[in-house]
């Protein structure tokens, strides 16, 4: 599908199963495709299917080329096996094309003096592909190609290969044919073959004819079946690659491909021709995915001689910056490499094979799960889930799995399995790494400091203030508080300013830009309790030859927090050193040529680069010091950026590294900016100066001037990595240059110039205007030099009169709050005209749209207002972050008028689940399941209407949250389940969802828990969230809720309140076309918020294709807000946002308030409707044709603004379905839980016991979430008495064991289970342990998947083996004995205790804030620097510990008969010395202080 | 910024008074100032708001926050800085302004407001009293001329800020000294006129030109003045006193405000010795009019020693707490009792003045009054309505007639031939009348109103007049962002 309207293809994502299968004694055999094309059938629910219900996003199978069949089949002598290679090749489906495409391929195996042995057409069966894919089905062929000599070597003959592909490749895409894109070969080489397309994985075998034959064998499989999050993948892209598969996501690469297309300047081989080497780029071939192009990458290293364990270790590095116990010459190794190539960083699994080799590798943070099986015949079965394949307990050798970082590999030719320690071990031995880094890299901290200073400034300091837009609010709310705290500022209410490219008044460039943030695809990251696996480090340099392994590529410059002082910039100005030159620039043009001018020097600042690196230096400079009256500074962004791409483009980038010393940046977005476009380093010098002058006037007290400077940078540091761990990139190294922004009111032709592949979607102004903006500050800052002006206010955070303008300000707020008092729809108007009559001054994209095409009707025509506002919604805003009175208030207001409240992501006091006597309802009707799942049981899931699934909220999209311990007060912990005085954090992460696979799996899950409820995946705008929401569609969610990220009413970062996602306007219209065009709009509904404020708000969200709609701030502001923006304070003054007893008491908010409120909004939207002619809402849903843009857009700036695109209407047929019209199908009819219920039902109502046997599959997800379901109807949280059901189960779980069930449930599986054991736990007791039959160790062996017990409330588990990573995160009072555990144990726990009687990975118990884990001492296993420290003590052993302790372990003994603990009860009396105890600091104190409160009640 | 549980932690607090029987003895100013202590903990009682109502209710847009944090922080120079770049005389506003911001402080919505006006006047004495505020003269010179006509603090402050810009600035004022109602109309005892003298001073010093004595129209043409400047700026007042023609209004003992308040004011300047008809000792002395005018009359009254003051007021008595039509943040309808109400006044409200008794030499001994009600009906302005048989006649020797004003003097604004409204003000266009050269700001322009209204009329005009000579302009303007009227 082509890029239309607001859809680019180029966001399409994808995640998915894998898996493979091999025979370590090498035995061939066409069973291993049948098994392994089972796999996938098992991974089923972690694909998807398109609107046509046949479309898969495409599936695969890689085997080894099966000589005998071709023997057979070809009507053509085929050589010894190894003497030949086959191609896999898609060609257009024309014959012409298809045949000009050979003739090619053909030329160039020629020239590489390869002989073609012949051409087979691949027997296909065309019917059982689905009308989608057919559209684009190629013609298939094998290509039988000759090795040039019988001795050519192996390598040779693959390289030679190689040439011919790339350059027959780049031939034909770069030829006028039409069908081009077709031609792609799946696989071309000596050992393995790939049959892979458009199909959903059941097909393959019916496809492929040649599957099915018995003659086609092979020792491995590897295979793959996709999930992408649209309807339009194509054959190409279906997986495996030529030598991997991938399940998960590269967050990084844009960053890799650009640096990639740099290192090509630098590529060369004494093994490849001259003649040959300059056609093979690009090595990326653009458009493709992220897989497709690592892949390429992947290739292209085969070639240089490395082998494909030591790439994998190069691409996907472990987190070895931080690691305490790695191995010193493994260290060294990746940092050797690291000067090499950066991190392809995010979600991985990934399985790859050359046919000699067979693995997979995890990324560092274990974001993928992936789970392995050895056979005691001689099988390795490796896949996303275990139970994919039968095998008999007795036959199980070992249950593994892969941890994060680690590599999995099987040697082909040796016949065994090689562990990740013996693999690297060999490798990193290869070369004395450790001396090469030692003698090359230079430290900064090394460089000798010459004296040589950079001379002052000779324009004042004010003055240069002024010419560089500082304002006092910069002062006061960024920089200060960053000196003084080493924070960065909080701030709450969202953002009600005008968009840069809208306010008048002058804007920095960064303005003009948003960040990207991660959302379902792949997980936002944890920089503060997951710092081990982050990096902010950079290095500075030439790169060299990737195809050499010299020395040399680790003469790097090595700065640890990139954000420089004045002596450090200093010391590398005037540096004297045989490896490194550093030259400075000057970013300064001629204010007197106007834009000209500006165009002219930054075309002259690249030549200076460009002579500057032909003359050896190394490191470049960009300086904007030295402005005065005449020459004014190059915004350094722009300066930034151009010298970036153009150097890239001139193929010299990566020969120099850029450092920026400028005075324009001051806040965390400026800097992440210039990371993402290219710096290596960053000088701020004027930021150094106001720090020094604050402190001198006493301004920034408490703190010396070093260490509010320290202070200052450590601040900024730690929100460039929030900034880059929201889009999931943990390494500053593979951050930069990545450029994960996106333009919002910037002209596409500067963009294209200038920022080169970020998307700029409405278009805006250019270099003109900018330099119009530049040379006004200048001017004036000049002109009051002799005057009195002041530094600017500012008015950003706050509202001022002469800052910038806010749409909530006195006037409106006063007039809103006195129109829902007085019942007055007059004054009402008046608030609201002045927020939709933006003449003045445009502050949102809805202000510069007009209804147009009216065609009235009588307004008594219009559905009611009673009707209308059954479609609103007030936003998710928790108890907690709000009082109880006013969150009450909400919920008794949307109860009364149909609409729906949300209890926001605090749970929610079940009291409130019954009405009042009055008639009045307090329950939320939508009840949130944020990453925190605070409070989240069984019941609570019972009593909602709509159950949403927060991704990302507006105000700070892809953050967690933090409620500090002082503000949980008693209450707060009941309804959240946690203990009070105990902080909360809420991930930025939602654990259980790395990908859009796992996304589907919890909305599953909560379908199950709530079969009534809607389930609602809550987005926030950005681009690309159109595909998102294709797949969260596709992911069977209800209702599809997008955000602007100007709303939210939380405490956030400034940088993520200001700059973080995208105004809804473009998010609802992206999404609404994508769904029209995927045929995907008619099975969910669309809810659209952010500051929607009035009916015309919501006029344009539903004629952009909303239909439903949330409103947050002015329901506050009718309860009584007066837009403090203090929430994060808890001292809000009027009641609302503050647990302070004494504040709350000044609530004088009532539900009539917000009812008047939801009365007027709905009336105001009535009168429009009526105007244009609509009758009820259905109808209006889409209709974007009755939205025109304003005309005489007069300002200046605004003139340049396109905002077509929004308004677009996909060309599809007159009958599209624009609005929700069916309901999702969410497959729940062959669940478990019904055969389960069938025969308890008798126990479940008479309270009897009852013991039920059942086999398991791993299809069998999310067993026990129904039947908890039902109890929680009928009994409420109190449930079922301890054990009333026990249910046994056979076999392998599937994930979500145990999800939500509820006390009286016990549940035991004899087997293992997958990812998600125990999510939600609310009261049951859970088992799992291995077969009697099974002869494998319990405690060695892997048993349970990733992220059990996630937000377990309550109950017992029983783990009789080990569980993978994040093992109890955020379990707030379930107890659980495991028998070993992977990385990120007890992270975020805050109640409930975890008995580990294994091994713990690296960083256990961060973020831990309450409850207790006991740690066995193996001592082989035991390690204290696993354990991260930040909120922990360790503890010895009290009498009391030890009664808990000896209980559990007899308790687990007698639950899962394990050795180890019967080990340890026998030797109790030694082994009770061996435990410790991890008591969180915080919970210590918190327990001290609830005694202490309890005596008093006692005394009392 | 600020505290963060400081409104929490204390109370507000202001300024105390010396007691009655002592400040009666004079007519100096009667309040104590606090220790710096209290003041910086009342500057931390300020919340900081994200929307700051405070700042928008001030006419002049001070920047409130910021100035009491300043304060709090002990900053007590960047808070003058802070003051002085929205007020150029908040000595005048620190003591006589109503303080509509208190009105609008937040915190007012759950507890008593922050003492904003008690923190602004002291602000600006820490600033005089230090030597902080010295003549700022301007760095260059334009070569405009402009003439200001009337010296009150909307002329005033146009001046400053014009002269600031670099223009030539004559300022012509009638009377003897400069100040305008300042000077003539306030009491001593609510602002001392050193206090004008002082500020003036500083003025001359920057360069403004002052013409005293000197009427236009009279002294000077007006055409002169029009040929020979680049731009007339009239800050003349609203000067034209409102009668009450009802039968005996030529009693002898009935006097305008205004005149019995300037009387008092030369004296005290030793210009003049007291006029006996307008002198209220040992009278029986009636108010009518129950504003801010008539509240200086009461104080000034019982300074000049009268049996008896009582005070009419034809508005029924306002609630003590504002009532639901007149919420917050709005200008509060409620009732307000100054420091000369606590100084002795009988206070009468609904009350309509219906004759003045007069005895047989013309001089007057009393007035009838009736008590009235007012009648509400939607849309329409409420109706007075007299109470059948509630008459009364009061006994009173003299009559203090403050009843406001009702617009300018015509004639200049006639010769000049400037279209008028209907209260014979100017109509204007941003401060510009239909005579691109001609300028109005102040009550002249605006109706009559508060001091700090018209320092801010002084304000924006000067900016808009800089604009029309120089094509744009540096000065400062508070642009929009004005609190909006409860209807």
């Amino acid at each position: 599908m082509k890029k239309q309207g607001l859809y680019d293809p180029i966001f399409e994502h994808e995640n998915c199963g894998a898996g493979f299968i091999c025979s370590l004694e090498g035995k061939k055999t066409n069973g291993i495709i049948h098994r392994a094309l089972n796999i996938l059938t098992c991974l089923e629910h972690r694909g998807a299917v398109s609107s046509d219900g046949r479309t898969g996003d495409g599936a695969g199978i890689l085997i080894q080329i099966p000589h005998e069949f071709f023997v057979k089949e070809c009507d053509f002598e085929i050589p010894d096996p190894t003497e030949y290679a086959v191609g896999m090749l898609f060609l257009p489906q024309k014959v012409n094309q298809s045949n000009f495409c050979i003739k090619i391929f053909e030329d160039e195996i020629n020239k590489q003096n390869l002989k073609i042995i012949g051409w087979r057409d691949v027997p296909v069966n065309s019917k059982v592909v689905g009308s989608i894919a057919a559209k684009s089905q190629p013609i298939i062929k094998q290509v039988f190609i000759g090795k040039e000599t019988s001795d050519q070597s192996e390598e040779d003959f693959n390289l030679k290969l190689y040439l011919a592909r790339k350059i027959s490749e780049n031939n034909i895409y770069t030829s006028p044919l039409t069908q081009s894109d077709f031609f792609y070969f799946s696989s071309l080489h000596n050992r393995t073959i790939i049959y892979k397309g458009l199909l959903i994985p059941e097909d393959i075998e019916r496809f492929y004819i040649d599957l099915s034959n018995p003659l086609l064998v092979t020792s491995l499989a590897l295979v793959h079946q996709r999930f992408s999050t649209n309807t339009f993948p194509t054959w190409d892209l279906a997986q495996p690659f030529r030598y991997m598969c991938h399940n998960g996501e590269i967050n990084t690469l844009r960053g890799n491909v650009s640096r990639m297309i740099s290192r090509e300047e630098l590529i060369n081989s004494k093994l490849i021709s001259k003649e040959f080497i300059d056609k093979i780029f690009p090595i990326i071939i653009p458009g493709k995915s992220d897989s497709a192009s690592m892949d390429m990458v992947l290739e292209l290293l085969l070639m240089t001689g490395r082998s494909l364990p030591e790439i994998m270790m190069i691409l996907v590095p472990e987190a070895w910056e931080k690691h305490k116990s790695m191995d010193d010459s493994k260290k060294a190794f990746y940092e050797f490499n690291s000067c090499l190539m950066e991190p392809w960083d995010g979600p991985a699994s990934i399985p790859f094979t050359d046919g000699k080799y067979i693995g997979a590798l995890l990324d560092r943070n274990g974001l993928r799960p992936s789970r392995y099986t050895v056979t005691k015949d001689g099988y390795v079965v490796m896949s996303s889930e275990t139970g994919v394949i039968e095998i008999k307990p007795e036959n199980i050798e070992k249950h593994g799995r892969l941890e994060p970082g680690k590599m999995f590999l099987v040697d082909m030719n040796a016949g065994r399995i090689v562990e990740d320690e013996e693999i690297k071990k060999e490798i990193v031995s290869k070369h004395p790494y450790r001396k090469w880094v030692k003698d090359n890299v230079l430290p900064l901290s090394k460089i000798p400091y010459t004296g040589n200073r950079t001379p002052e400034e000779k324009i004042n300091f004010e003055t240069r203030l002024k010419i560089f837009g500082y304002t006092k609010e910069d002062f006061n709310t960024i920089i200060i508080p960053m000196c003084k705290k080493g924070k960065e500022s909080i701030g709450s209410m969202g953002s009600d300013t005008p968009l840069a490219i809208l306010s008048k008044r002058p804007q920095l460039l960064y303005n003009y830009f948003k960040q990207l943030f991660a959302q379902v695809t792949n997980p936002p990251l944890d920089g503060i309790r997951e710092e081990i696996v982050t990096d902010t480090s950079l290095s500075v340099g030439s790169d060299y030859n990737i195809f050499s392994l010299i020395p040399d590529h680790a003469k790097k410059l090595k700065i640890q927090n990139p954000i420089i002082s004045n002596e450090d910039l200093d010391k590398i100005k005037y540096i004297d050193h045989d490896d490194f030159k550093s030259s400075s620039v000057k970013a300064l043009y001629k204010l007197s040529k106007g834009h000209n001018g500006l165009e002219e020097a930054l075309e002259n600042l690249v030549n200076d680069v460009e002579k500057k690196v032909d003359k050896g230096s190394n490191i470049i400079i960009i300086s904007d010091r030295n402005v005065n009256k005449k020459l004014a500074p190059i915004p350094i962004l722009l300066a930034c950026s151009f010298v970036h791409h153009s150097m890239i483009k001139r193929k010299k980038r990566s020969k120099f590294g850029i450092i920026i010393e400028s005075a324009e940046p001051r806040e965390p977005h400026h800097f992440s900016m210039l990371f993402g476009y290219g710096a290596s380093a960053i000088n701020p010098y004027l930021v150094n100066e106001i720090i020094n002058y604050h402190h001198e006037i006493g301004l920034i007290n408490d703190v010396s001037l070093d260490q509010a400077i320290t202070n200052y940078n450590n601040a900024t540091a730690k929100g460039i990595l929030k900034v880059m761990n929201k889009i999931g990139i943990s390494t500053l190294h593979s951050y930069r240059g990545a450029q994960i922004f996106e333009a919002l009111g910037l002209r596409s032709k500067f963009v294209k110039k200038y920022f080169n592949n970020t998307p700029s979607r409405i278009e805006g102004v250019g270099l003109y205007v900018l330099e119009k903006e530049i040379s006004t500050r200048l001017k004036k800052a000049f002109r009051s030099e002799d005057e009195f002006i002041n530094i600017e206010l500012g008015g950003e955070y706050k509202w001022r009169r002469n800052g910038e303008a806010h749409m909530l300000n006195p006037f409106t707020i006063s007039k809103l709050q006195q129109s829902v008092r007085d019942e007055s729809y007059e004054t009402y108007k008046i608030y609201s005209d002045s927020i939709n009559k933006q003449n003045e001054q445009f502050m949102t994209l809805r202000g510069m749209f007009k209804f147009s095409k009216f065609d009235p009707i009588p307004i008594e025509e219009v559905e009611p207002w009673t009707e209308i506002v059954k479609r609103f919604k007030t936003g998710a805003m928790s108890y907690g972050s709000l009082s109880k009175e006013a969150h009450e208030n909400l919920a008794i207001a949307m109860n009364r008028i149909g609409g729906k409240s949300n209890s926001g992501e605090g749970g929610e006091d079940p009291n409130r689940f019954k009405a009042d006597n009055n008639g009045d309802s307090r329950n939320s009707s939508i009840k949130q399941v944020a990453s925190g799942r605070f409070g989240v049981s069984s019941h609570y899931l019972t009593n909602a209407t709509e159950i949403q699934i927060k991704m990302a909220q507006g105000a700070k999209p892809g953050e967690g949250g933090q409620l500090p311990g002082p503000k949980v007060n008693p209450m707060i912990a009941k309804v959240r389940n946690s203990t009070p005085y105990v902080g909360l954090i809420s991930p930025p992460p939602h654990h259980d969802i790395y990908s859009i696979e796992d996304l589907a799996q919890l909305i599953y899950d909560l379908k199950n828990a709530n079969r009534k409820a809607r389930i609602n995946v809550k987005l926030v705008s950005e681009v690309g969230v159109g595909t998102i929401a294709a797949g969260v569609a596709k992911a069977k969610a209800d209702v599809i809720l997008i955000s602007g990220f100007d709303g939210g009413t939380g405490a956030s970062p400034l940088t993520s309140l200001k700059h973080a996602g995208l105004p809804w306007e473009l998010g609802i219209a992206e999404a609404q076309q994508t769904l029209v065009l995927n045929n995907l709009r008619s099975r969910v509904v669309v809810e659209c918020d952010g500051q929607l404020k009035t009916g015309r708000d919501v006029a344009v969200a539903c004629l952009l294709g909303a239909e439903e709609f949330g409103f947050s701030t002015a329901p506050l502001v009718a309860s009584g807000c007066i837009m403090m923006r203090a929430c994060h304070l808890n001292t809000c003054p009027v009641g609302i946002a503050t647990q302070d007893p004494e504040l709350r008491k000044n609530f004088k908010g009532k539900p009539e308030h917000v009812i008047n409120y939801m009365y007027f909004v709905a009336q105001e939207l009535r009168e429009i409707m009526a105007n244009l002619g609509f009758r009820t809402i259905d109808e209006m849903i889409g209709k974007s044709e009755k939205l025109d843009t304003k005309d005489a857009l007069n300002y200046y700036k605004i003139k340049g603004i396109d905002l077509s695109k929004i308004l677009y209407k996909p060309n599809t047929d007159k009958n599209s379905v624009l609005r929700n019209t069916e309901k999702q199908d969410h497959n729940l009819k062959n669940v478990l839980d019904f055969k389960i219920l069938k025969e308890s039902q008798f126990s479940i109502d008479k309270k009897v016991k009852m013991s039920l046997d059942f086999n398991i599959k791993n299809t069998d997800r999310t067993v026990g979430a129904i039947i908890s379901n039902e109890i929680s109807k009928k009994y409420g949280s109190k449930a079922l008495p301890k054990d009333t059901l026990t249910l046994n189960f056979n076999g392998s779980a599937g994930q979500s064991f145990g999800a939500f069930s509820v006390k009286g449930l016990k549940m035991i599986v004899d087997g293992n289970t997958n990812d998600y054991f125990g999510k939600g736990l609310s009261g049951a007791t859970i088992i799992v342990r291995k077969p009697k039959k099974a002869t494998f160790e319990s405690h060695k062996n892997i048993i349970t998947g990733n992220v059990a017990l996630y937000g377990a409330t309550s109950g017992e588990a029983y783990i009789g083996g080990i569980a993978g990573e994040r093992f109890c995160v955020r379990n707030s009072g379930a107890s659980a004995v495991v028998e070993g555990i992977g990385d990120h144990g007890c992270e975020y726990m805050t109640g409930g205790i975890a008995l580990i009687l294994g091994g713990i990975g690296r960083n256990f118990a961060a973020g831990m804030s309450g409850g207790i884990a006991y740690i066995f001492k193996d001592p082989e296993l035991y390690d204290s620097r696993n354990f991260n420290m930040e909120s922990i003590e360790i503890e010895k052993t009290e009498k009391q510990d030890l009664d808990i302790i000896k209980d559990l372990i007899e308790k687990h003994y007698a639950n899962t008969f394990s050795n180890i603990a019967k080990e340890i009860i026998t030797n109790w009396e030694l082994s009770k010395k061996m435990f410790v105890k991890i008591m969180p600091t915080e919970y210590k104190l918190a327990l001290e202080k609830l005694a202490k409160e309890n005596i008093n009640q006692i005394i009392n | 910024m600020g505290k963060l549980r400081g409104f929490i932690e204390y109370d507000r607090k202001t300024e105390k008074n010396i007691p009655v029987y002592k400040r009666l003895k004079n007519f100096k100013e009667f309040t104590i100032k606090p220790d710096d202590k209290e003041l910086e903990k009342q500057g931390s009682r300020c919340m900081d708001c994200g929307v700051p109502f405070c700042h928008s209710g001030c006419p002049l847009g001070n920047l409130i926050p910021d100035f009491n944090d300043a304060v709090h922080r002990r900053s007590w120079k960047e808070a003058l800085n802070i003051l002085h770049s929205t007020n150029n005389f908040p000595e005048f506003t620190g003591r006589l302004c109503p303080a509509p911001c208190e009105s609008a402080c937040v915190l007012g919505l759950v507890s008593p407001p922050v003492s904003i006006e008690m923190i602004e006047k002291y602000i600006v004495e820490r600033g005089f009293s230090e030597g902080w505020i010295k003549a700022n003269k301007p760095k260059k010179k334009t070569g405009k001329k402009i003439a200001v006509v009337g010296s009150g603090p909307a002329g005033l402050a146009a001046a400053q800020q014009l002269n600031f810009a670099g223009h030539k600035v004559v300022v012509y004022e009638r009377d003897e000294k400069i100040g305008g109602l300042l000077r003539y109309g306030i009491p001593d005892f609510k602002l001392e006129k050193s206090i004008i003298d002082r500020r003036v001073n500083i003025l001359i010093e920057e360069g403004i030109t002052f013409i005293t004595s000197t009427e236009i129209g009279k002294d000077i043409s007006i055409n002169e003045l029009y040929k020979n400047n680049d731009v007339v700026l009239l800050c003349g007042g609203a000067t034209i006193k409102r009668d009450l023609p009802i039968p005996g209004f030529d009693a002898v003992g009935i006097v305008q405000a205004m005149d019995f308040l300037k009387n008092q004011n030369e004296i005290i300047d030793n210009k003049k010795t007291m006029i006996p008809d307008l002198n209220a000792n040992n009278k029986n002395v009636i108010v009518i009019g129950g504003g801010d005018t008539g509240s200086d009359c009461i104080g000034t009254s019982n300074r000049q020693g009268a049996k008896s003051v009582v005070n009419f007021e034809i508005l029924p008595k306002p609630p003590k707490e504002r009532s639901l039509e007149n919420p917050w943040p709005y200008w509060p309808f409620t009732l307000k009792s100054s420091s000369s109400h606590e100084e002795g006044s009988n206070r009468n409200w609904s009350i309509l003045t219906k004759e003045f008794i007069k005895d047989d030499s013309g001089k007057l001994t009393g007035l009838k009054t009736v008590k009235v009600e007012w009648e509400k009906s939607v849309n329409e302005r409420p109706k007075l309505i007299e109470i059948e048989g509630s008459e009364k006649v009061w006994p009173c020797d003299l009559v203090l007639l403050a009843l406001g004003f009702t617009g300018p003097e015509k004639n200049i604004l006639q010769k000049l031939k400037l279209k008028m409204d209907s209260s014979n003000k100017p109509k204007t266009n941003e401060y510009k009348t239909n005579d691109s050269k001609v300028f109005a700001a102040g009550d002249l322009r605006r109706g009559q109103s508060l001091i700090v209204w018209a320092i801010s009329e002084g304000r924006e005009a000067a900016y808009k007049i800089d604009e029309f000579l120089m094509g744009s302009s540096n000065l400062p303007t508070k642009t929009k962002g004005d609190l909006p009227l409860v209807k």
